[in-house]
């Protein structure tokens, strides 16, 4: 090949490569669209940090109705409202709305901005329509900062946007009857919720211990049955219903040990004015924890624990979620040989899933059993987390 | 006709300089073209991406005055109005002494709001996302691209001072984003996301936030939920959708663009001289082949397919190559378009060059398409002689000489039809543009016909002081006019154009100097640090004024307040003045000014508004037109609605700026915030250490958290100046772009003249011309075209210039320019065009003075 021959050689190769550069330029041409990045090097979740909170070290006495308000010193705390109401016709529906309190660190940062906050607020609502077979679920985050979020004691009022519960009472020491407000889109509740019975002080006089270690405990105490009327939104459609609901209120600063995969959690409203809670701590073994809990409170207020030897449960039948197969036990037969109780459980509507930021199933369930030989009835809410996702 | 093919290929190839200059001029005006497209291109995406990522999904939003939005709207809507989806944004600008020249876009949101909008921002408990609960907790915490983070020096964890916000603060890195892609590397360029609050106390906006993000259903359900919004908003805030910014700020960009692009075709067009050169020059050197061919039934169609094949090939390949350098030469203007945005404009962080297929294929297609279109002529030609003639040069020339009147009469032509466009009452800067080019093609057109009687002048000029020899170079000059001609031309072109820019940016600024001696009449000027140079978005404390003005040896202060209202749909540079008497001589009327006090009465009072030149002119507005402001707080008329009052001198905003006093302000937008001070002092004409004493007194007044940047009246005009000129350096880059591919294709043509003329320098050497009469011969030919060239450069240069001056910039930025023009501008222009042409001589005639007679003539 003479110089002419390297010429066109290289302008060939030259033109090659050009076409090449500029073909893999154009792959990488960006496209009109969004963001897409990942956060890289992120240390240890904050969340697992304890220091500089407050601690549930032992029982302290309650101060009603002050400690229906936010404890910040605290890293989480809850309001949780669950309840079984039925509607026009015996319609039935469950409902869940619940108001987490969440402190991001000890302290905010030392500024004087209005938005400055060290408080997050996040609220979930569902409502299962039993009879349409239909569960709907949202949630809400707020900041605790420039009104978006938060939470006052007296008079008790803890909101997520205009999603709140809020005292509608003259301020005569009872923060009852509450209301309960939350809509999202077309479907929401708007309901009064009464006191009923006097609060029951979970584990030891409201220190309900989570774990082995001093301090995985939290502070909870419970309203096991509040006479609740009011409305549900769904669609179209609107029911004057009625029912019970059930408050959990609970305060930690941790309260799940390592050993722990996750919890499932029974609130059971039987027949004849009795109430059962009980909550599981599933290991990772699969062994029944020691730390399992419970309360039998009679129609009379008084209540008695149940211990992790009192309470057997055994699994009737699972669902597997649409979304990725996680299965969730669906129903259930709960022993307690103490209080001659044997019940089963059931959900009427196993897709209760709450596909949120925190996926986990919470739904309302039918109880059928017997309690000394003698029938009973009645509904309750069952939680279940650390299941999948 | 495979013959023919490999012919013409063979051809190529065997002249290797030749068809490397013809590859060289398509390239270069391909690269000068792709290169400026690429800048103008790439900054126009990054404004894009840089606006997208910050509205993210948003549909619409709230937005306030310069007062912003208050915090407390955010509650009121979600609650009062059960707005879900509903964000606060604040942003600003601040820079790190580490890269003072990059500045960095302070992004202040909610993480907890952020899901449905930003979703790679969204943070919560369980999310995947930014570390939501460290953004708000941590004192300074900032999130920011992998890339800029390398690029500022710091990693997670570590710390990075920010200045030119309300106050000196420190960041710490929480958190690193790893682009996935371009689009995201490209949005996350110069990005700091911090929390709400920080950013609020790191602007020194605590209180208000920018605007309210919202995401509003679309339809009627939307339309309701706006309505109760609205229903709930305080005067002075109003929901608007998004969208409409990226476009707004892109318009402001127009007539920057345009000028660009206008003055990168100019490369292409002397490109195009080059390629017609090199190609005609192929065809005159295969006349003989191409007679041949026709002799042996090569048709002339096929003879004209094989010419315009031969110039798509050569087209084609120069225009890749003209793409590869145009990327790698556009890296490079990137970034001095993009400081001149940000000096002018807006901060635009552009992350590389935007390559899109379109502009690849435009860009290829351009290149391909200009070769053609100059190999067209020389096809025809070779086609349309007969084989006897195409075998003979003269014929070529003869004909040529017939097109010469032709030409002259078609440039006259296209001369009125520029004028014509010119003059046109429309504002459209296309227009203009148009004119200009038909101007230039109108002039280039007149060259022969102006060549042929400018020899006819020389030639006894040439001959009594250089006898036969020089007269032998002038005739030359006409004699080969085919070849002569487009290389005048372009030179000519090359050398009007560039001293009409030189002239353009001399006289422009020579209208700044005198406008800034008109207008810096304070002796102290006082302002926050500002991230852009050239734009007063700096702050400083609201009573230093009043401090200022108990300074001993202070005799008047003037504050300004500048803000950026969103007005109609398009953004208004607002100036709040509390004007001191002394101020008033810094403002030159151009309208409306004649009775000043008058003016100034008026103004104080509140009853008008002062534009400047630009703005007016954007706007269409005259004197005594009434000019609307929205977003003011006036509750009943939602508009601040006023008379202009005047129209004064201005250099300062290419988009203009609108006046008003400061009670008029204040009556109208809640914002007690300063801008700057211009500052007035005992005795005309204060020392500079007296402005030193004020200054150090000013700065112990403002305390050592509140960094003030303070000058001198000689420092700000110097500061002035400066940045002037680096606006002007794209200018003068791209005039030196395209001239140096004019000088190319001025070297090469004649070059390539001198080096087709060996036979007959052969003939003259062999007929006992010494070595250096050939010298001689050939340096007085291409000094004579040089200056011809020169000389018809000056008219057309000056012509052009004011074209530029009072045509093409006045309806592109709306500015009237003093003409100003040096005679050593017109000068180094002929020193230009004659250098040019004689080194262009320099190696054909050392060839030619060493190649003995008879090498030259064999092959006869």
């Amino acid at each position: 090949m003479g110089v002419r021959g390297w010429v066109a050689a290289a302008l060939a190769v030259v033109v090659a490569g050009a076409a090449v550069y500029l073909g893999t330029a154009l792959l990488d041409a960006p496209e009109r669209g969004e963001i897409r990045a990942t956060l890289s090097a992120v240390e240890a979740l904050a969340g697992e940090d304890t220091v500089g909170y407050a601690r549930a070290e032992g029982p302290v006495p309650f101060d009603f109705p002050a400690d229906h308000g936010p404890h910040p010193d605290y890293r989480t705390e809850w309001w949780y409202f669950t309840g079984n109401l039925a509607g026009e016709g015996g319609r039935r529906f469950g409902y869940q709305l619940t108001f987490f309190r969440n402190s991001l660190a000890p302290e905010s940062a030392p500024r004087v901005s209005a938005w400055n906050t060290n408080q997050l607020w996040m609220a979930h609502l569902a409502v299962t329509d039993v009879e349409a077979g239909v569960h709907l679920h949202a949630e809400r985050f707020g900041r605790g900062a420039v009104g978006l979020a938060g939470a006052d004691s007296i008079p008790l009022r803890v909101w997520v946007g205009d999603w709140r519960l809020a005292e509608t009472g003259e301020g005569d020491g009872s923060p009852f009857p509450l209301l309960l407000h939350a809509q999202e889109g077309d479907w929401g509740i708007e309901l009064e919720v009464e006191g009923g019975k006097p609060p029951v002080l979970q584990g030891e006089a409201g220190w309900s211990r989570k774990g082995p270690e001093p301090g995985n405990a939290s502070y909870y105490f419970s309203h096991t049955r509040m006479p609740t009327r009011g409305n549900i939104r769904l669609g179209g459609d609107a029911w004057e219903v009625e029912g019970d609901s059930w408050m959990d209120r609970e305060w930690s600063t941790s309260a799940l040990s390592e050993e722990h995969v996750g919890w499932d959690w029974f609130s059971l409203q039987l027949t004849r004015e009795v109430e059962i809670m009980f909550f599981q701590l599933r290991r990772e073994d699969g062994a029944s924890d020691p730390l399992n809990h419970g309360v039998l409170v009679e129609p009379d207020g008084s209540y008695r624990s149940l211990e992790a030897d009192d309470v057997t449960i055994e699994v009737l039948e699972r669902w597997g979620s649409p979304l990725d197969g996680t299965e969730y036990p669906v129903a259930w037969r709960m022993r307690i040989p103490a209080e001659e109780l044997d019940l089963r459980i059931r959900a009427p509507v196993v897709d209760q899933e709450m596909n949120l930021s925190v996926r986990y199933w919470e739904g309302a369930v039918d109880v059928e059993g017997e309690r000394a030989g003698e029938v009973v009835g009645g509904v309750g809410f069952v939680e279940m987390t650390g299941y999948g996702g | 006709m495979k013959l023919r093919r490999r012919a013409g290929i063979r051809h190529l190839l065997y002249h290797p300089w030749q068809l490397g200059l013809s590859l060289l001029g398509v390239a270069l005006g391909v690269a000068v073209v792709v290169a400026t497209g690429l800048a103008v291109e790439s900054s126009r995406q990054a404004l894009r991406v840089s606006v997208e990522t910050v509205s993210g999904r948003a549909t619409h939003r709230v937005v306030g005055g310069p007062g912003g939005v208050p915090d407390s709207l955010a509650a009121r809507l979600g609650i009062g109005a059960g707005v879900r989806m509903l964000a606060p944004a604040v942003e600003g600008y601040v820079v790190s002494p580490v890269d003072p020249s990059r500045p960095l876009h302070i992004l202040g949101i909610d993480p907890f709001s952020e899901a449905p909008f930003r979703p790679w921002l969204a943070g919560g408990p369980a999310a995947d996302g930014v570390d939501g609960a460290r953004l708000v907790t941590t004192p300074g915490g900032a999130i920011l691209g992998a890339e800029t983070a390398s690029a500022l020096g710091v990693e997670e964890g570590g710390r990075l001072v920010v200045q030119g916000g309300a106050r000196t603060a420190v960041i710490e890195v929480v958190g690193i984003l790893e682009a996935e892609d371009r689009w995201s590397r490209s949005g996350l360029l110069d990005l700091l996301v911090v929390d709400v609050a920080e950013a609020q106390e790191i602007l020194g906006r605590e209180g208000v936030v920018d605007r309210l993000d919202l995401i509003l259903p679309p339809g009627e359900e939307g339309a309701a939920l706006r309505a109760r919004i609205e229903a709930l908003l305080p005067a002075g805030t109003r929901v608007e959708a998004v969208g409409a910014e990226a476009g707004a700020m892109q318009d402001m960009l127009r007539a920057f663009d345009l000028n660009l692009r206008a003055l990168s075709l100019l490369a292409l067009v002397f490109g195009i001289f080059l390629i017609y050169n090199a190609m005609t020059f192929s065809v005159v050197q295969r006349r003989g082949m191409l007679g041949t061919l026709r002799a042996l039934g090569t048709t002339r169609g096929e003879l004209v397919r094989g010419i315009l094949a031969e110039g798509a090939v050569v087209g084609f390949t120069g225009s890749v190559l003209g793409l590869l350098a145009g990327i790698v030469l556009g890296r490079g203007l990137v970034q001095l378009v993009t400081r001149t945005i940000n000096d002018l404009y807006f901060v635009v962080a552009v992350e590389g060059v935007a390559l899109s297929p379109g502009f690849l294929f435009r860009s290829l297609l351009l290149g391909t398409g200009a070769t053609l279109l100059a190999a067209l002529l020389p096809a025809w030609e070779a086609g349309s002689a007969s084989p006897r003639e195409a075998m003979a040069r003269s014929s070529v020339e003869d004909r040529v000489r017939t097109l010469v009147p032709r030409a002259a009469v078609a440039g006259v032509i296209v001369l009125g039809v520029g004028a014509v466009l010119l003059a046109l009452p429309t504002p459209g800067i296309e227009v203009a543009f148009g004119g200009l080019f038909a101007l230039i093609l109108g002039m280039a057109l007149l060259i022969p016909v102006t060549t042929v009687v400018l020899v006819g002048f020389l030639r006894p000029a040439a001959r009594r002081i250089a006898g036969v020899i020089g007269a032998m170079a002038a005739r030359g000059v006409v004699t080969s006019l085919s070849r002569t001609a487009p290389a005048l031309a372009a030179l000519v072109v090359a050398v009007s154009v560039t001293v009409a820019l030189g002239v353009m940016i001399q006289s422009f600024r020579g209208s700044v100097v005198g406008w800034l001696d008109t207008t810096l009449v304070a002796d102290v000027h006082v302002t926050g640090p500002s991230v852009v140079a050239a734009r007063p978005d700096g702050e400083i404390p609201p009573g230093l004024a009043g401090t200022a003005r108990g300074f001993p040896g202070v005799v008047g202060v003037s504050s300004y307040r500048s803000v950026a209202l969103q007005s109609g749909g398009v953004l208004t540079r607002l100036l709040a003045v509390e004007l001191d008497p002394r101020g008033e001589a810094g403002f030159e009327f151009l309208a409306g000014g004649e009775v000043r006090d008058a003016v100034f009465a008026a103004f104080r009072a509140g009853e008008g508004f002062l534009v400047t030149e630009p703005f007016a002119f954007h706007r269409g507005l005259q004197v005594g037109d009434t000019l609307s402001l929205d977003g003011a707080l006036d509750e009943e008329a939602g508009a601040l609605e006023r008379p202009v009052l005047a129209v004064f001198r201005d250099y300062g905003s290419e988009a203009g700026t609108v006046l008003l006093s400061r009670d008029l302000y204040d009556a109208h937008w809640t914002d007690e915030r300063l801008t700057s001070l211009a500052i007035f002092l005992d005795g005309s004409g204060a020392s500079e250490e007296e402005a030193a004493r004020i200054a150090s007194r000013l700065r112990e007044a403002a305390g050592p958290d509140t960094p003030l940047v303070i000058r001198s009246n000689t420092e700000l005009r110097e500061r002035s100046l400066e940045v002037f000129d680096r606006a002007f350096e794209v200018t003068r880059v791209l005039r030196w772009l395209a001239f140096v591919v004019a000088f190319i294709a001025v070297f090469s043509a004649l070059m390539a003249l001198q080096l087709e003329r060996r036979r007959e320098l052969g003939v003259l050497r062999a007929q006992g011309m010494t070595p250096a009469q050939v010298w001689g011969l050939v340096s007085m030919q291409t000094g004579i075209m040089g200056g011809i060239a020169g000389l018809l450069a000056l008219p057309v240069g000056a012509v052009l210039a004011l074209v530029m001056i009072l045509v093409v910039n006045r309806r592109s930025f709306g500015w009237t320019l003093e003409v100003d023009a040096s005679p050593e501008l017109f000068l180094q222009g002929v020193l230009l065009a004659v250098a040019g042409a004689i080194l262009a001589g320099i190696y054909p005639s050392w060839r030619m003075a060493r190649t003995s007679p008879a090498e030259a003539l064999r092959g006869e």
